[in-house]
């Protein structure tokens, strides 16, 4: 027999102090309550899967409520558990369904084929490793950057100074598959799993020993997710402060801009990376940079995370925390909101717009930022 | 109620840029992924609910090569109980009365109360298949199904028809329905489904151990004959507006501005 939640998770662990849900950022915005789905599956028979807890469906994986859990009790692995059985069951919004099916069929959750996964690249020259080739440093590009429009424009900026940096440097072109990390978010364990082998197999027939990845996302899964992959996982964030640093990467040019920085969950809570890109922005030449109140491991989620770009909150009460960051981010007089994944782009750009704070504030990729002063 | 439900393999091509293969009366498939057409992916699921509701088995039936067996385990995944491939390189270039022979002599040998098929596959665009399979089989059929009622002995439906209308049929049953996109919401098959379903029986079928003849399907049992393929020709009238998103987006604006329809 199939173990219990209460089991599966440790949930006997939980003395119901609250800090979870008071650290959730979309306890703000709707009514995911991980204290009491953390209860309820601990002292009852508890919600079986996501389709009676559709609230399960809210969270963005951002991390908090397991970072801050005292007993060391994972709510948000609780809240990926009743997602992933309600996947076994099928019963899955038809927009969830569509990303996984696409995933499946052609590597990438947005519904694109693979032919036109480096569409990206069209107008740049980019090193795509050839069947059996070495590609000793890798650009692991992500389905975001390579496919959404507006996206793409972090890959053509990554690009473009590794170019200007002189970095000898190999990309999967159409051969890169997701990573995986949202959809083992969304509950596919099964198709999660078979991404990691799809993945694992294309980095060891490279003799992979770099890895610098487009998106925080990739980084996460690829980093503490694929067990031992013999190779370095780095961000583009963390790749550019070593070519900074090394000098191999001028900046000649400047942006006179006050910028402020977003931190991504998945950059900042879950891999603890907060001062690779704050280093990098203050390199910049005319940058002027303003820290933001909830910032770093205290930093706002823009919701884009968890699978949340393909499926919208249940129910809501509250602002969309992406409204709220943006008008922080414009009360502190900034005039580029600088994050460093393409989720946070997306979402955040989003809220400029509909927020009607178009033309007082810019939202900006870190990587296009650094290309703006080449 | 025992539902056969008749899916289809077919290559998706909405973005993919297609070539007609060196024969001319092909396309080349190589590189395309492959998925279940997707008006039977409704059909299934309908297969689905109305079992769930009424009780009975589904069986679905495909006619194809080896890589449609996957559109198969995804119905299992999803469901199905029992599966069934036409495998036989003499049902190979068949046109659409050709596969409703093979599938109807198919269908023969099942209990059945219901035959559903998707309304139309996306490769060729017969729409043919679901009728004349039930001209075979001698019972009734309604196409372009989105609505859908099961009685005693007998089955509402709506047709859709042009303009919004929508046609109500009733059939006495067995009949076969053609199922329009849109009826219900297709659940999703998890991969550990699909490989659960890897281990499950699939029952395949020859033409001989249908009791078919060599000239009743395939090429030979074909009405119609496929001489060529072409793309349209590039029509006249319509304007591509290049550029950027946003200028695009202006010169779109322009545009309708001009023609008075803002």
């Amino acid at each position: 027999m199939a173990i219990s939640l209460k089991e599966k998770y440790e949930l006997l662990g939980c003395i119901q102090c609250g800090r979870c849900t008071a650290g959730c950022p979309v306890s703000l915005r709707t009514f995911l309550n991980v204290r009491r789905v953390v209860y309820d599956g601990m002292v009852g028979p508890g919600p079986k899967d996501a389709k009676e807890r559709p609230e399960a469906w809210n969270c963005t994986t951002c991390s908090n409520c397991t970072e801050r859990c005292p007993k060391g009790v994972k709510p948000m692995e609780l809240l990926i558990g009743l997602r992933s059985a309600a996947i076994e069951r099928g019963r899955v919004t038809p927009t969830i369904r569509d990303a996984l099916e696409s995933t499946f069929k052609h590597g990438n959750p947005w519904g694109r084929i693979r032919d036109k996964r480096t569409e990206w690249a069209s107008e740049l020259s980019v090193p795509v490793v050839g069947e059996g080739e070495a590609a000793p440093l890798l650009f692991f590009v992500g389905c975001t950057p390579a496919y959404d429009t507006r996206a793409q424009s972090i890959a053509v900026a990554v690009a473009k100074l590794f170019e200007a940096a002189g970095v000898d440097y190999s990309t999967l072109g159409t051969a890169e598959s997701c990573c995986g990390n949202e959809i083992r978010r969304m509950g596919e364990e099964g198709l999660f799993e078979l991404l990691v082998e799809g993945n694992r197999e294309l980095l060891e027939s490279h003799g992979v020993e770099t890895v610098v990845t487009g998106s925080p996302h990739c980084l996460n899964t690829l980093r503490n997710e694929y067990g031992d992959l013999g190779c370095d996982v780095l961000h583009y964030s963390q790749f550019l402060k070593r070519l900074l640093e090394e000098g191999r990467l001028t900046l000649s040019g400047g942006v006179e801009k006050t910028a402020a920085f977003h931190d991504a969950c998945f950059l900042g809570k879950h891999n603890g990376i907060y001062d690779e890109p704050r280093d990098v922005l203050a390199r910049v030449p005319g940058v002027t940079f303003v820290e933001m109140d909830r910032s770093r491991e205290r930093a706002l989620c823009c919701e884009g995370g968890g699978g949340r770009m393909w499926v919208e909150a249940e129910e809501e009460r509250g602002e969309r925390l992406a409204d709220v960051r943006v008008a922080d981010a414009v009360a502190l007089g900034a005039d580029y909101l600088v994050t460093a994944c393409p989720f946070c782009l997306l979402t955040l750009e989003d809220a400029v717009k509909t927020s009607g704070n178009e033309g007082k504030i810019e939202i900006v990729d870190l990587a296009e930022l650094v290309a703006m002063a080449l | 109620m025992n539902i056969v439900v008749c899916v289809k393999q077919v290559p998706e091509t909405a973005e993919a840029d297609l070539k007609i293969a060196p024969d001319g009366k092909s396309i080349v498939e190589e590189g395309l992924a492959l998925q279940i057409n997707e008006p039977d992916n409704y059909a299934l699921e309908q297969a689905l609910l109305l079992t769930e509701e009424h009780g009975g088995d589904v069986t679905v039936v495909t006619l194809g090569g080896d890589s449609s067996e996957e559109v198969l385990r995804m119905s299992m995944a999803k469901g199905a109980q029992e599966a069934a491939r036409l495998a036989d390189s003499a049902f190979e270039r068949g046109d659409a009365v050709a596969t409703a022979r093979a599938l109807a002599a198919a269908v023969k040998g099942l209990e059945y109360d219901l035959v559903l098929t998707g309304c139309m596959a996306s490769d060729d665009g017969h729409t043919q298949v679901g009728v004349a399979m039930a001209e075979f089989l001698g019972i009734p059929h309604a196409t372009y199904v989105t609505q859908m009622e099961v009685g005693d002995g007998s089955v509402t439906v709506g047709r859709e028809l042009e303009g919004g209308l929508i046609e109500k049929l009733v059939l006495g049953l067995p009949c076969v329905v053609g199922i329009q996109t849109g009826i219900n919401e297709p659940r999703y098959a998890s991969i550990m489904g699909i490989a659960k379903a890897a281990k499950r029986e699939i029952a395949l079928k020859s033409a001989a151990d249908l009791g078919l003849e060599e000239g009743d399907v395939g090429e030979a049992g074909s009405a119609t004959v496929v001489t060529e393929l072409s793309f349209p020709a590039v029509g006249e009238g319509a304007e591509i507006l290049d550029g950027t998103p946003p200028e695009a987006s202006a010169k779109l604006a322009d545009v309708l501005k001009d023609k008075g329809f803002v």
